[in-house]
């Protein structure tokens, strides 16, 4: 129950979800996280530390990846926002995949976010240095696999971006 | 090695997976239902007080607020806890840590809630703080319960010890104080609690054990067990922290209440402060060994920090008394262990369950024994072993399975273990980096133990629609259980993934197959697949031949369907099958774990064994430890599930490299100063980017009936005292307090001379 102070403060607000454009009414001091999980009912996106530490709740915003627990409505407003939910919608995306050859998840909370961020690691560098790996991945905790098997989903998929783009048929001729 | 490319088609894909990586899997925590209200927990403001009043008028009379309720308002048993219950569900005049419960809120927002909470007036009186265990033990302190302050004690003794210490040539002594390590499961405690029909109550939470959660909610409901239904599956991490009650008692009295849905999901913050953590323990060894190097005298003295109520404090304890002694042959053995009551936080059920702590300690006497007698350290392991593969540290009788001396063979013959001797040189390394490779040895008991109810069980049945439908009482934690249980049934039947229907974490739906605790699950339903493979093969082959009008002894079981052997063509199909049959075709078995024949309290009877080996670097000027390469030797019977397997090793090592390196949830005053992931913290990606190599030990002796071994814990084990001796290698400074983290490495750096202890 909100109370008539509470109502006065709520602000129209426009976003681009996915590729849709959503309009609401709500504060603009409201978390983007809130939004997605309980505005929208999207919970791919995870709360887990509600202090952007542990990259759970990672999306991107313009196609760069944020904590969305740490992003205030109105600093994504008018902006283009991608969820878990927006990823592999015409197929399994190719990072998704090699997460579910590699195993390279367990009890999988951390694994939207993990996605995300990889994706965008991967569209900015898609043969990347291990060292590019480490410090993309580590803003992104996982507890349950000790990161292996998430290292190896990376190799792979970068693998496998790398010949859809350049092999024979592949949309490049040349690597980036 | 494990990996993907040696295991070929037994590396399969989750089946839980696609739901993983498409974010489409609901978490209990990401539930919701149409005008459900929001519950909030008031936590004590102070580590020890007394309550002198709660008044609650003014949270009630805020609009949206539809309830608070304190320790008047629990129809039942206000306590609770799996093996003795004196937790309050609400404290009633007294609190004994800041994480205890005083109220709780249902409200139509969550910022209402939250408010709500600002609004309840409790008036305390604080208490003398009782901040370490000693203290707690001393004559005057004050007694956080009615028969005091010590929860457990458990001693083990063997022979003479005061005579065998003078008998020895050499005596080494040190003094292991291990950290507050926290769970750190990604998704938080929370759930949904949904009030039914008829008094109904469905709870939507996280735990280890739904039945367990059920029988303890019906005693604070004061209701039927069977009118509670809890959901409990899918699960963010456990890893044992939530295997005990958490925020469910508030969840399912506010629902009561109300009767509305309430959600609840805890802050990180309130996870942190409420939640359990691994046990604290300073654990003091003396050990002995002649002049050849057999040990005769071992001495073990540990202290362990439960915090303000017992949930499996006193096993934990047990648990590492045993694991103390572990798989060595010591003339003398001379161990006493209490587990004391503190105004700290919570300390239970952890991954490990008391072994990390015991077998760092025990470890770290192995190497310094070795040093003292300039022996090999792992030569010196060896000749040590318990000599008769079949008996446990107690002397109880064990399932032998050849383990110990298997690792210890796979390890010394590793890549890793043999750079140990050429790594001296230092290369072309700045002379502040030192490295150094260092090994250690351990063993790990699975199932609850001799004397603790420990019972199993499974059921297949045929459903109508012709899914092979199979129920357990597990819960999918992360580990792959059920991938783990497709697999076993595609295996060991010869089914296809697309013939089943798991069933598992939902009290209305599975039988009691215990807890998904103790590295016990994959063992107990393998056992439980091997009991029902005969009778529910025939019900279905007989069920097959009188439909088809085909002699039974043509028939077998197969994918998608009964197959005639001869022609190998398909009779039917299991929706056939389901269709043509009147009777349900099912099968259902119950057995307990195995035990030792023994009278010891917690003894195991099942063992897993693994021998660990690292590389590491320290740098002296930072103080810096890196993990740079990794060996783990595991026997522990057949692999069910590679990818599971390998899951387990890799993920329990990056938990114990916190433990060793990192976490510590630091506490003064009974407050907690690590309140969030900023200032905890857990490895990273970049902490564990070297190689990990798992050498799997599968064979097991002829006729053994127990097939595979638990893995679940051993992985978490074995690398603090490989760590350690590696430091000991890179740098001669021998590590007694974990986590080893930069501070302490960098003061021992300017000081730094072979012999010294940080």
């Amino acid at each position: 129950m909100k109370s008539e102070k509470d109502r006065i403060r709520l602000k129209p607000w426009t976003c681009e979800i996915n590729g849709g454009r959503v309009s609401l009414n709500i504060s603009p001091s409201r978390r983007l996280l809130d939004i997605l999980r309980d505005d929208l009912g999207m919970t791919g996106t995870k709360r887990s530390c509600d202090i952007g530490r542990c990259g759970a709740c990672m999306v991107h915003m313009d196609g760069v990846p944020v904590n969305s627990c740490l992003v205030p409505a109105y600093q994504a407003e008018g902006r283009s926002v991608t969820t878990i939910e927006g990823i592999g919608r015409d197929g399994v995306h190719p990072v998704q995949q090699a997460f579910l050859e590699e195993g390279g998840f367990q009890c999988g909370y951390c694994t939207p976010g993990m996605i995300m961020t990889v994706i965008a690691l991967l569209d900015e560098h898609p043969d990347p240095e291990p060292e590019q790996v480490e410090e993309a991945l580590s803003g992104n905790l996982c507890r349950c696999t000790g990161y292996a098997a998430i290292l190896r989903s990376v190799r792979r998929a970068s693998e496998r971006i790398i010949r859809e783009r350049c092999g024979p048929g592949g949309k490049e001729d040349a690597r980036i | 090695m494990l990996s993907r490319s040696s295991s070929g088609t037994r590396w399969r894909v989750r089946p839980d997976g696609p739901d993983k990586v498409t974010g489409q899997l609901k978490y209990l925590t990401d539930m919701s239902a149409p005008d459900m209200l929001y519950g909030r927990v008031l936590r004590a403001a102070h580590p020890h007080a007394a309550i002198r009043s709660v008044r609650t008028e003014r949270a009630l009379a805020l609009p949206g607020v539809e309830a608070v309720l304190t320790w008047k308002d629990v129809p039942g048993l206000n306590r609770f806890g799996i093996a003795r219950a004196d937790q309050p569900v609400f404290c009633e005049d007294r609190v004994r840590y800041t994480g205890d419960a005083v109220a709780a809120v249902a409200a139509a927002t969550p910022e209402v809630a939250e408010y709500a909470l600002q609004l309840i007036e409790v008036d305390y009186e604080p208490l003398r703080v009782l901040t370490e265990p000693e203290e707690a033990l001393a004559e005057g302190a004050p007694q956080l319960h009615q028969d005091g302050n010590l929860l457990h004690r458990s001693e083990y003794r063997r022979g003479d010890a005061d005579e065998a210490f003078g008998m020895c040539a050499h005596i080494v002594e040190a003094t292991y104080r291990t950290p507050r390590q926290m769970h750190t499961y990604m998704e938080t405690e929370g759930g949904l609690f949904v009030p039914g029909e008829e008094g109904r109550l469905t709870v939507y939470s996280p735990t280890q054990h739904g039945l367990m959660d059920r029988l303890q909610l019906s005693r604070i409901l004061a209701v039927p067990p069977e009118s509670i239904r809890v959901v409990s599956s899918p699960i963010g991490g456990s890893f044992g922290g939530k295997d005990e009650l958490n925020v469910q008692p508030y969840g399912a009295l506010l629902a009561r209440v109300t009767g509305k849905p309430v959600k609840i999901h805890q802050s990180r913050m309130e996870s942190v402060r409420a939640g359990l953590k691994r046990h604290p323990m300073t654990i003091h060894m003396k050990t002995g060994a002649d002049a050849s190097g057999r040990i005769l005298a071992h001495q073990v003295r540990v202290l362990a920090d439960t915090g303000p109520y017992a949930t499996l404090g006193a096993e934990v304890l047990n648990f590492a008394t045993e694991h103390a002694v572990g798989s060595y042959a010591f003339g003398a053995v001379d161990a006493v262990s209490i587990s004391v009551f503190t105004n700290n936080g919570m300390s239970g059920e952890f991954r490990g369950f008391g072994g990390n702590q015991a077998l760092f300690a025990l470890e770290g006497q192995m190497d310094r024994l070795a040093e003292a007698l300039s022996m090999d350290p792992w030569e010196f392991r060896r000749i040590n072993l318990l000599p008769a593969d079949g008996t446990g540290p107690f002397g109880q009788p064990i399932s032998a399975t050849g383990g110990a001396l298997k690792v210890w063979n796979a390890l010394g013959e590793s890549r890793l273990w043999r750079e140990r001797e050429h790594l001296t040189e230092s290369g072309n390394r700045p002379p502040w980096i030192q490295t150094g490779v260092g090994a250690a040895f351990v063993m790990h008991g699975a199932g609850l133990g001799y004397g603790i109810p420990d019972p199993s069980g499974g059921r297949l049945l045929l459903a109508q629609d012709g899914k092979v439908e199979v129920a357990f009482g597990f819960e999918e934690c992360g580990q792959g259980l059920l991938a783990t249980l497709e697999q076993m049934l595609v295996e060991m039947y010869g089914l296809d993934a697309s013939d089943l229907r798991l069933v598992i974490g939902d009290t209305d739906a599975v039988p009691d197959s215990g807890s998904s605790t103790a590295s016990r699950a994959t063992s107990m339903m393998w056992q439980a697949l091997k009991r029902m493979q005969k009778p529910f093969t025939e019900r279905l082959l007989a069920a097959a031949a009188e439909a088809a009008s085909v002699s039974v002894e043509c028939l077998r079981i197969g994918n998608g369907g009964i197959y005639d052997i001869y022609t190998q063509k398909r009779v039917m199909t299991y929706q056939e099958l389901a269709a043509a049959g009147k009777d349900p075709i099912r099968a259902e078995t119950s057995f307990a774990y195995p035990v030792s024949p023994t009278a010891r309290i917690g003894a195991h009877y099942l063992y897993s064994y693994a021998a660990v080996c690292v590389r590491i670097e320290v740098n002296r000027l930072t103080g810096r430890i890196r993990l740079l390469d990794q060996f783990h030797a595991v026997a522990a019977g057949p692999v069910m599930n590679p990818q599971g397997y390998l899951g387990q090793i890799e993920g329990g090592s990056g938990m114990a490299l916190g433990f060793t390196l990192s976490e510590d949830a630091v506490m003064e005053e009974g407050i907690y100063k690590t309140g969030n992931l900023d200032t905890y913290l857990i490895p990273t990606a970049a902490d564990l980017a070297g190689p990990v190599e798992v050498l799997p030990i599968e064979d097991l002796p002829e006729g053994d009936e127990h097939g595979p071994r638990g893995i679940g814990e051993i992985g978490s084990v074995g690398l603090a005292p490989a760590i350690a001796a590696a430091v000991r290698q890179a740098t001669g400074i021998w590590l007694e307090k974990l986590p080893a983290n930069p501070a302490l490495l960098q003061d021992a750096s300017f000081l730094g001379r072979k012999g010294e202890t940080v």
